[in-house]
Parts: C-alpha cells; sequence; structure tokens
C-alpha cells in the first residue's frame, strides 16, 4: 500500500524541528519510530503534507536516573527500555509491561515516547505513566514545560499537546520500599493491542496499610482510566481478599465505561477488568509486602 | 545406494526463498507495462448509475479508466468472469473500475478519485437472514452459472438437488440418505442434538495475488505470468474473455508464496482484457485489504447434526445438515459436505445434506481441504459428546464406527483402499494417548478428532531425457506448492538409479509442458509422480539397450550404479551416462535420443486420513485457550520424503490452529468487511506453536500411488479445530459449539454449565 505523497524533513536538532512545526502548524506531524504513523499513511488514514523525522536528533534517547527519577527521552527505543537495567532496577513495572507491546521488531524501532504521543487507548506505556504518576517533559519554540500523565491524555489518540510541542522526555519516580506493582492483559494473540490491560501501582507503610493504589486501565475508555475504586476502597486499609477482590468489582462496574467492538463485547470487557484488577492488585500488595520486609531488615 | 525413496532431503527451493532471493510474481517488469489498481465497491448491494472517471484521468501519470462499456458483455460464468460490474455491485469489494497508470502510486492516486453514483438496493448478510424465504435476493435478474472452480478442485462428482420453498438465495443443495432415519433414532439410547457454527476464514498466503499480461504484438497472443495453482485453467478463462483459442495463450505460472485453494483463478480474464484495452502489458498486484475484500476466503458455516447411538456404541442413525455462506457467488460445493459427514463412519440409516446460500458478501472458495474443518467441527464434536453422554471412550467410539474399505461412502460409492483404521490404532498406543489421566490430574484437557480427505485425480503426463552432462531432465507442468519438486527429484531418481541431485524438475508453461491438472485436492505426487515413473522407466531402457550394444551384453545383465552403465558386479566394464547422452547427441550419430514419455490417469482417488490428539489448559476466568500439546498421526500411503510430509503436517496443524482459536472475519451489518487487515484478522503466529508437536506417520500403501504414496496437503488441517474443542470440553465440562474458540465464547459456555 502507498501513502500519499508528502514531504519529508530529517531534523538536525530539536531546535530545527521544533521551528519546522512552527512554520507547518497541523500540517505536520512529527516521525518517532514510525510503527504507527507510517501503517496509519499507508491506509491513508493519515495523510500529513510534512514528515519531520526525529531519529537524527540524539540528544532524545536515553535512560539515566536523575534524582528520584529515571528520565527515559522520547526517541529511547522500546526495546532499550525493556533491557534497560536502570528502569529494571528502579521502575520495575515498565520492564514487566515491556514485553505485552506489539512484538520484539516492531519495539525495536518503536519508541517510549512515540507511544505515549500517539495515546492510542489500548496502548501500555499511558496506562504504565499514569499508574506510575509520570511527568511529561514538552517543548516548543515557544518554551518548556511539565505535564502530569494524569492530565495528558485528553481523548481518544488526543493529548494535551499543543501542535509546535513535541514530547522529550519522561520522568518516572523511581520505587521506594513498601511499594509493588503489577501488569497483566488479555488479547486474542500475544503481541496483540490488549482487549483488557491493567497496571497496578501500590505502597504500603511498614505495618502493612496501604498508603498508595494507583489502578490504571487500558482499552477500557478513550485513553487510560485510574481507577478510583481502588483509591477510595484501600487506601488507609491493610487490604485483603476480600478487599482487593470488592475493589475490583467496583472498578469493573463503576469506574470504566467500555465500548464492545468485533473482539470482545462491552461486557466482556468489564469483566476481564474485574478479573485482571484483581490478579494485578494481589500481586502488587504480594511484592509491596515483600519489598517492606527487605526495607525492614536492611 | 541406499533407497532415495523416505530420504529427507531439503526443499530444493527452500533457502532462496527464505533469502529473498526467488523471483515472484510481483518481481518481475516488462518494458512499457502499466500498474493497475482496482475501484471496489462500498456497497453490499447497489446499482451503478453513473462513472466519472475525468479527475482521475486527468492525473499526471494514468493511462486510463477502465470500466464496464471498456468491455465485452461476458456471463459471469465464474467469479473470475464477474470483471466490472456493469449496472449492479453485489458486495462490497466488488470491482467497479480498473485504473492503469505509470506507477503503482499514481494508481492509488487516480483510483481514490473516481467517482461512482450509487444507488443502495436491500441487501442480505449473515447465514440465517439469507436463508428467510423474504430474504433480498442477491441476484434478482437469477442465479449465474454454476463455477467450474469447485471442480477444479476435483474431490467430487455428481449428487442431487433438492426442491422444497426456499430462500431465492439457496444456490445448492445436495442431499444423501439411505435406512430409515425414523427406526434408527427410535434405535438409539442417545440422541445428540446441536447446531455448530464456524466462522468465515481467510486462506491468507503471505504472497498477494500478483499478474502479469501481455498481448503479442499481433494482437492473437497473450501471455500470462501468473502466480496459480492452475496455468491451464488460468489459460482457458483468459482466452474466453479474449475471445482467443486456448492454445494461443501461454500462461506462465510464477513461484506460489501459498495459494491454500484461494489461487486458481481472479483477475487474470480482467487484467488480460485491460492489456487488450489499453495496448500495454499490465500488471496488477493486491494488496492485504484487497485481499481481505475481494479475494475469495472460506465459508462460514451452520451444522445441524442429530446422532442417534446404542450404549454399546454403535452408531444408529445419522441426520446432518451444513449451509454455506458462500458469499455472493455460487460455488458448486453443496456436495462436499454430505461427502465429509457421511462417510467417515459407518451409520446405516442417515440422511447428509449440503445447502450452498448466498449473501452479498465476497465470494468464497476453496481452503485447503475445502468444508472438510467445519464438517469434522461439527461431526467430530458431536460424536465426543456422544461418547461423553453414554460414558464410552471416544476412541473406542470412534474405532467401533470407523469406516473400512469397501465400506460405503455417503454418496454409496465403496471407500477405496484408506487407513482410518491404522490410524485410530496408532492413536491408541500412543503415549500422548494412554497417559492422558496423568495430563487431566494436572487439569488439562485432552481431545481427539479424525479427518479425512478423499484426495483429487485428473490425468498428467511427463517427459524425460537424458541430457549430455548425465543430467535426467523432466518437463512437466504441474506447480508447485508443496515441494514436489524435490520429491520428483526422488521419484525419478529412485526409478532410474541415480542419486536425486542428477535429476532436473523443469516446470514448463501451458505451451512448453505437458498437460497436469491444477495443484489442489492433495493429488500432484500422487498423479503427476506416476506420469514421471513412466517417462523415466522408458529412458532408462533406451540407455540400458544403447549400452548394450556399446557393451557387447545383454540389456538384462546391466545396471545403473555411480552414475555409469556397468555389466552386473563389473565395475571395471562401466560407461558413464553422460557418455552414453553424448552418442545420441552428435553430428553423424545414428543412435536416436534419449527421450521418455509418462502418461498417468488415475483409476481411483487415494483417500488420506489424519488424527489429532490436542493437550489444553484454559483459563476459566477468562477464558484464554492454551494450546500445550498437539499430536498428529496421518496415513500417508508411503513417505517418499519424511521432512516435507512433515511439514505439510505442521502447516496444516497451524493453520488448523487459526480455524480453532483466531480466524474469524467479522462484516458489519452494511455487509463492510471489518477484519480487513492482518491486525484485526487474527492468524496464528510461530509464537503460538504447541510445546509439544508431534508429527507421526503410519504407511497404508495407495494401489496405484507412486510408491504407494497418497496427497498429504489437505488432510492435517482438517481435525485439529474439532480435537482442540473436544480438548477445551474436556478441560472445563464445557462445549463450545462455534469457532473460533475466542475467551468470550469459551468463558460464555463454561458459565451456561
Ligand atoms: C503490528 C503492531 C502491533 C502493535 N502492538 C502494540 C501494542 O500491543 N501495544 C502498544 O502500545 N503499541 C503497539 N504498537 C504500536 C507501537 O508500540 C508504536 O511504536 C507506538 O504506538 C508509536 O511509537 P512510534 O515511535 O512508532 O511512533 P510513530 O508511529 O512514529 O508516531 C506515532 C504518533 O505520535 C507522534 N509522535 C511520536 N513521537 C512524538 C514526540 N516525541 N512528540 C510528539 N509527537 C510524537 C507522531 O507524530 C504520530 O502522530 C503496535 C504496532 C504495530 C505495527
Amino acid at each position: 500500500m502507498k501513502p500519499c505523497s508528502f514531504e519529508y524533513v530529517k531534523a538536525e536538532s530539536l531546535e530545527h524541528a521544533l521551528a519546522v512545526l512552527v512554520e507547518h502548524g497541523d500540517e505536520a506531524k512529527i516521525l518517532a519510530g514510525g510503527q504507527s504513523l507510517v501503517p496509519a499513511m499507508n491506509f491513508r488514514l493519515a495523510q500529513p503534507a510534512v514528515l519531520v523525522d526525529l531519529n537524527g536528533v540524539g540528544a532524545l534517547s536515553g535512560i539515566e536516573r536523575v534524582d528520584g527519577m529515571v528520565q527515559v527521552g522520547a526517541m529511547t527505543r522500546q526495546r532499550s527500555a525493556e533491557r534497560s537495567s536502570v528502569l529494571s532496577a528502579h521502575v520495575p513495572l515498565v520492564t514487566e509491561t515491556m514485553p505485552f507491546i506489539a512484538h520484539a521488531q516492531i519495539r525495536n524501532r518503536g519508541t517510549f515516547g512515540g507511544s505515549i504521543a500517539h495515546a492510542d487507548p489500548s496502548a501500555e506505556l499511558p496506562a504504565i505513566s499514569v499508574a506510575l504518576s509520570a511527568t511529561l517533559q514538552v517543548t516548543s519554540s515557544r518554551g518548556s514545560r511539565s505535564i502530569a500523565a494524569s492530565d495528558f491524555y485528553v481523548d481518544l489518540l488526543t493529548t494535551a499537546l499543543e501542535a509546535d510541542e513535541i514530547l522529550v522526555r519522561v520522568d518516572l519516580p523511581i520505587a521506594v520500599p513498601g511499594s509493588g506493582f503489577a501488569f497483566a492483559e488479555v488479547s486474542r494473540r500475544h503481541g496483540d493491542y490488549a482487549l483488557v490491560g491493567v497496571a497496578a501501582s501500590v505502597q504500603c507503610d511498614a505495618s502493612g496499610v496501604c498508603q498508595q493504589a494507583r489502578v490504571s486501565l487500558l482499552s477500557v475508555g478513550p485513553g487510560p482510566v485510574l481507577s478510583t475504586s481502588c483509591a477510595a476502597a484501600l487506601i488507609g486499609e491493610r487490604p485483603t481478599t476480600r478487599t482487593i477482590a470488592d475493589a475490583a468489582a467496583a472498578t469493573a462496574s463503576d469506574d470504566i465505561d467500555p465500548e464492545g467492538d468485533i473482539h470482545a463485547s462491552a461486557r466482556f470487557r468489564r469483566h476481564l477488568a474485574r478479573v485482571l484488577v484483581e490478579r494485578t492488585l494481589t500481586r502488587a500488595f504480594a511484592r509491596a509486602a515483600v519489598s517492606a520486609g527487605a526495607a525492614e531488615q536492611a | 545406494m541406499t533407497s532415495i525413496i523416505g530420504r529427507e532431503i531439503k526443499l530444493e527451493d527452500g533457502a532462496p526463498k527464505v533469502q529473498g532471493q526467488l523471483k515472484f510474481g510481483s518481481d518481475l517488469v516488462l518494458h512499457g507495462q502499466l500498474y493497475a489498481r482496482l475501484v471496489t465497491s462500498p456497497h453490499a448491494h447497489a446499482l451503478v448509475t453513473a462513472i466519472d472517471t475525468t479527475g482521475a484521468t486527468k492525473l499526471e501519470g494514468v493511462h486510463s479508466v477502465i470500466t464496464a462499456v471498456d468491455l465485452p458483455d461476458i456471463a459471469p460464468a465464474s467469479r473470475s468472469m464477474l470483471l466490472l460490474a456493469k449496472d449492479r455491485v453485489r458486495f462490497v469489494g466488488h470491482p467497479v473500475a480498473l485504473v492503469l497508470a505509470e506507477s503503482e502510486a499514481i494508481a492509488q492516486d487516480a483510483a481514490d478519485q473516481v467517482l461512482v453514483n450509487y444507488e443502495p438496493q436491500p441487501h442480505v448478510t449473515g447465514l440465517e437472514a439469507t436463508l428467510a424465504l423474504n430474504a433480498a435476493p442477491v441476484w434478482p435478474e437469477g442465479l449465474p452459472g454454476a463455477s467450474a472452480e469447485a471442480a477444479a478442485h476435483g474431490a467430487v462428482g455428481g449428487g442431487d438437488s433438492g426442491g422444497a420453498e426456499a430462500s431465492p438465495n439457496v444456490a445448492g443443495d445436495s442431499t444423501f440418505e439411505r435406512g430409515n432415519l425414523e427406526q434408527g433414532f427410535a434405535e438409539a439410547d442417545h440422541i445428540i442434538e446441536c447446531t455448530y457454527r464456524t466462522a468465515g476464514v481467510h486462506q491468507s498466503y503471505i504472497e498477494p495475488h500478483a499478474t502479469l499480461v501481455e498481448i503479442g504484438p499481433t494482437g492473437d497472443e497473450a501471455t500470462v505470468w501468473t502466480a496459480t495453482q492452475g496455468t491451464f485453467f488460468v489459460r482457458d478463462a483468459v482466452a474466453a474473455v479474449l475471445s482467443m483459442e486456448a492454445s494461443s495463450v501461454r500462461v506462465v505460472g510464477t513461484p506460489v508464496g501459498g495459494g491454500f485453494g484461494a489461487k486458481f483463478c481472479l483477475y487474470e480474464p480482467l487484467l488480460a482484457l485491460a492489456a487488450k484495452v489499453s495496448g500495454r502489458p499490465v500488471s496488477m498486484t493486491m494488496n492485504r485489504m484487497e485481499e481481505m475484500i475481494t479475494a475469495t476466503p472460506a465459508p462460514a458455516t451452520r451444522v445441524k447434526v442429530k446422532l442417534g447411538a446404542k450404549r454399546t456404541g454403535e452408531m444408529t442413525a445419522l441426520d446432518a445438515e451444513l449451509v454455506m455462506d458462500c458469499g455472493c457467488f455460487p460455488g458448486s460445493m453443496s456436495i462436499l459436505g454430505p461427502m465429509l459427514m457421511g462417510s467417515n463412519y459407518q451409520c446405516p440409516n442417515q440422511r447428509v445434506q449440503g445447502v450452498e446460500v448466498l449473501t452479498n458478501s465476497p465470494s468464497t472458495g476453496a481452503y485447503r481441504a475445502p468444508a472438510a474443518p467445519q464438517c469434522a467441527f461439527a461431526i467430530e464434536s458431536a460424536i465426543d459428546e456422544m461418547a461423553r453422554a453414554l460414558d464410552l471412550d471416544p476412541l473406542e467410539f470412534r474405532a467401533a464406527n470407523a469406516s473400512k474399505p469397501g465400506d460405503k461412502m455417503a454418496m454409496g460409492n465403496p471407500w477405496p483402499v484408506m487407513g482410518l483404521v491404522e490410524v485410530l490404532d496408532a492413536m491408541r498406543n500412543h503415549p500422548m494417548w494412554r497417559d492422558r489421566e496423568q495430563a487431566r490430574a494436572q487439569g488439562r484437557g485432552i481431545g481427539i478428532a479424525i479427518g479425512g480427505w478423499p484426495g483429487g485425480i485428473e490425468p498428467a503426463a511427463a517427459a524425460c531425457s537424458l541430457q549430455g552432462d548425465g543430467v535426467l531432465q523432466i518437463q512437466i507442468s504441474s506447480v508447485d506448492l508443496t515441494g514436489t519438486r524435490t520429491t520428483f527429484q526422488q521419484i525419478a531418481a529412485e526409478t532410474f538409479g541415480i542419486e536425486p541431485d542428477q535429476i532436473r524438475i523443469i516446470s514448463g508453461d501451458t505451451q512448453s509442458g505437458p498437460f497436469a491438472g491444477s495443484t489442489g485436492g492433495s493429488k500432484i505426487t500422487y498423479t503427476v509422480g506416476p506420469a514421471i515413473m513412466e517417462a523415466v522407466a522408458e529412458v532408462k531402457q533406451q540407455v540400458l539397450e544403447l549400452a548394450s550394444g556399446v557393451l557387447e551384453a545383454d540389456a538384462e545383465d546391466l545396471e545403473i550404479k555411480d552414475g555409469a552403465v556397468q555389466v552386473k558386479g563389473a565395475p571395471q566394464s562401466a560407461i558413464p551416462l553422460a557418455k552414453l547422452a553424448r552418442k545420441t547427441m552428435s553430428y553423424g550419430s545414428t543412435h536416436k535420443p534419449l527421450y521418455g514419455q509418462g502418461r498417468n490417469a488415475q483409476p481411483g482417488q487415494a483417500p488420506g486420513f489424519c488424527g489429532q490428539l490436542a493437550e489444553v489448559s484454559v483459563d476459566q476466568d477468562t477464558g484464554e485457550v492454551t494450546v500445550h500439546k498437539l499430536l498428529l498421526i496421518q496415513d500417508v500411503g508411503k513417505a517418499i520424503n519424511p521432512l516435507l510430509v512433515r511439514g505439510q503436517m505442521q502447516g496444516g496443524a497451524m493453520q488448523g490452529l487459526g480455524w480453532a482459536l483466531y480466524e474469524e472475519l467479522s462484516t458489519n451489518e452494511d455487509g463492510q468487511t471489518v477484519t480487513a487487515t492482518l491486525s484485526d484478522y487474527a492468524l496464528p503466529h510461530i509464537a503460538h506453536l504447541p510445546t509439544e508437536f508431534v508429527m507421526e506417520t503410519v504407511e497404508v500403501p495407495a494401489p496405484t500411488g507412486p510408491f504407494g504414496a497418497k496427497g498429504v496437503g489437505e488432510p492435517p488441517v482438517i481435525a485439529t479445530a474439532a480435537a482442540v474443542a473436544n480438548a477445551v470440553a474436556d478441560a472445563v465440562g464445557a462445549r463450545v459449539r462455534s469457532l473460533p474458540l475466542s475467551p468470550p465464547r469459551v468463558l460464555a459456555a463454561g458459565r451456561e454449565n
């Protein structure tokens, strides 16, 4: 399949890319890994007049620990994030989740920032960015700003990014003692976009009382959905099988509004949401207990 | 020399294929060629009131836009004769115009600018809707003639047609009865009555259809390069639309990157006409979305089964009706169902019926063992349900009723030599079946099923010559889909007495090679193989006679050894084959060329059976099914090349897993195919390979097959879905009666329990 004709600009620097965006406004599109954009162009669902290729801007890739954060450059390949020892040591939810994204070949090209900027409601990285309270660093020729992940996803494939802005970095808070996480999803086949996926990030104090329960779901709304029921039911409590099951049931019935499509009905998605919230929370709290115990002993 | 039959020789063209070196149809380019792109209907049923091509034609690089008015008025006798819609489109994807341009991208740009006015008409999609007496007719002006494509697949012939009041969209109905159904059910201790459904699925060959056509300078000859399973079939269709003699059309088969029944003839006639109208060579490579919406996938089906049996395990009555949603074009496939449903087991009282219905959807076609996976899913599930209900061992229940050679098939004719019983015996003795309780103890489910394919026949010829370099050259015209060239090297080498690397197989086009049938129905080794053996034997005789004169010994006292002819046991007398051949190819020589011919017409079919066992686990909260183990035991007559035989079995079973768990063509109410990409249409991946994937063969020789070989391509796809469904039922005690066994269906079935 052939895309419509378009102009191609290989950006030499971030400034160059930003200048091209100013010149062409929303006629222009950033090309990152191209794993979502290029298929859309070949199907002629996307017909940008100008492509601004960021692949030559080396400064936008890299994974680094800075203070209480791990900073991931927007152009970091998904495969590099999957294999990063910095991330597996400090933000293990990322490491656990990466293999669920597409296939290795696609992760070799697809970028961390591209997935977040694309904001597909079935994508994993937007959901974990919300579960982890990531901060997104964006830049334009007008200046830079930080956006909390929970404010970033506005609607279906729509983010808080302006047409002249580029996502440059994703800052992920590092895991503290007493924290636990888990990711799970059901897809038709491994590597497909999830029918439902759940990322859970919890934190307990030394006595096992839950301090934080951020459970974020994908494929059940126009963007990642943060469960308010889980936070309400679990924070301040010592989680039990019963409270976890109740929180999962409340999430499935109250927090999400999934749509049905050819792959799964809305009802089936709600069912999966309940099962997966229960499974991820159970695993996350078990890990939180181990982490708190280890911190105690140290 | 050890026997070459049974040797594991790698595919002759395997390495170039995986290294990307083989040239496929879309790699061919002729000077001055145009690129074609289809403009297709967005409506399931509409009148075409106007076509405006001015915008498209104005684009730079566009040669022309062809519509029905540019083409001869040809009755659509088969799907490939549908050409371009004259005044009515009947499915989303129905071609309306063909853009010809200097590049594929320009053709696509222009196709987007062809404006067609449609007046939507009532349409019907879905099997149940179209069975209604008041369904909107797909062909309001009357059904077109029956297709030759089904006959080309060649599984069966004959059959009768029902006549009761029916929907206008019933295009075929074949029923076969024997015994007394009522009495049969009265004798039964238990009756199973269930409806099974299977989704429409797509053959999903990797290589899309690719065709290039050139009309000769005088306008009365044509050459077609195309990825087809049947070059002679394409030749006849193209000759018909061009009003040429068939012998004036040369069809060159390009390597087929997967056909599975979908590559007989599709757009070759249209492209031939486009080449004629434009006066330039025309090439078209379809894209994946076009393959999904405007090619010929396999039909969705509904099978109603009523089965009666005695507590002792005798089947007493079977009433089975298969309905196939064949899309917008009749395919004459209704005969296949009854044969497949009513022949594998001996039931004294039965009625088996196949009904073909039409809808405003893409027309359907053959897919590896057409209709058989659907029939097996229904019948083998019902048999399992019966065994469970009567507390009978599912394998022994099958064995007690299994057909043997000489027993009656559904149509009343006797089964030829076949190995169903031997396959069941091998399954009974296999550790994966014997140790099933251990697997069950781990929460897994075990299911078995059997599938049989009658096999096809069609005459074929071959020629053989000994070349001056000692290479034995074989000329045939069959298309190689499965490695038959490698198998033929082995057959020829064994017959002649030299090594396979001394054999060259030349696959000719329709003008340079002898006749062979289309590659479909699992018949190429079985039908072309003996022709090759005859041709090779003739040359061998000529060689021995020639050598007999040179060596001054009786031909009977000679042998062929190490590439030479020698007096038996006397290597010092050896004359190399090359030297003998050159004696027949030199100026002034008085020896005739070493050239033989072989002809074959098989007297009957050689059916192949494949039994399968699946071991699965089911996540009862999500409905996800994992197939851990899959065992195939197949009667292959004689495995001439066990490596290739296993490859066929593995490929078939992987496609079977697609039927079982993933694949489902979906259309919405407007008749739009919503699974039009390989991201929405789920094929199994290499990651879905079962951890244990075991291929075993039994060999019940086919009496007239080469070295006893019979067709192996189709049997292994048939029983997989049924075996997996039976295993799921075993694991969770819930029966899913619709394919694929997707998580929602499995979960719902579990809930009903
Ligand atoms: C077969 C297949 C399966 C897939 N399965 C999954 C899956 O299971 N889960 C999943 O999450 N993803 C999946 N993907 C998508 C994949 O992860 C993509 O790589 C990702 O969504 C986009 O990243 P990219 O770098 O390729 O971005 P691109 O395709 O280059 O860009 C995507 C969009 O984001 C914009 N963009 C990119 N980078 C920036 C930036 N830095 N600033 C501003 N805008 C930007 C682009 O302009 C474009 O609109 C799949 C893709 C394929 C082809």
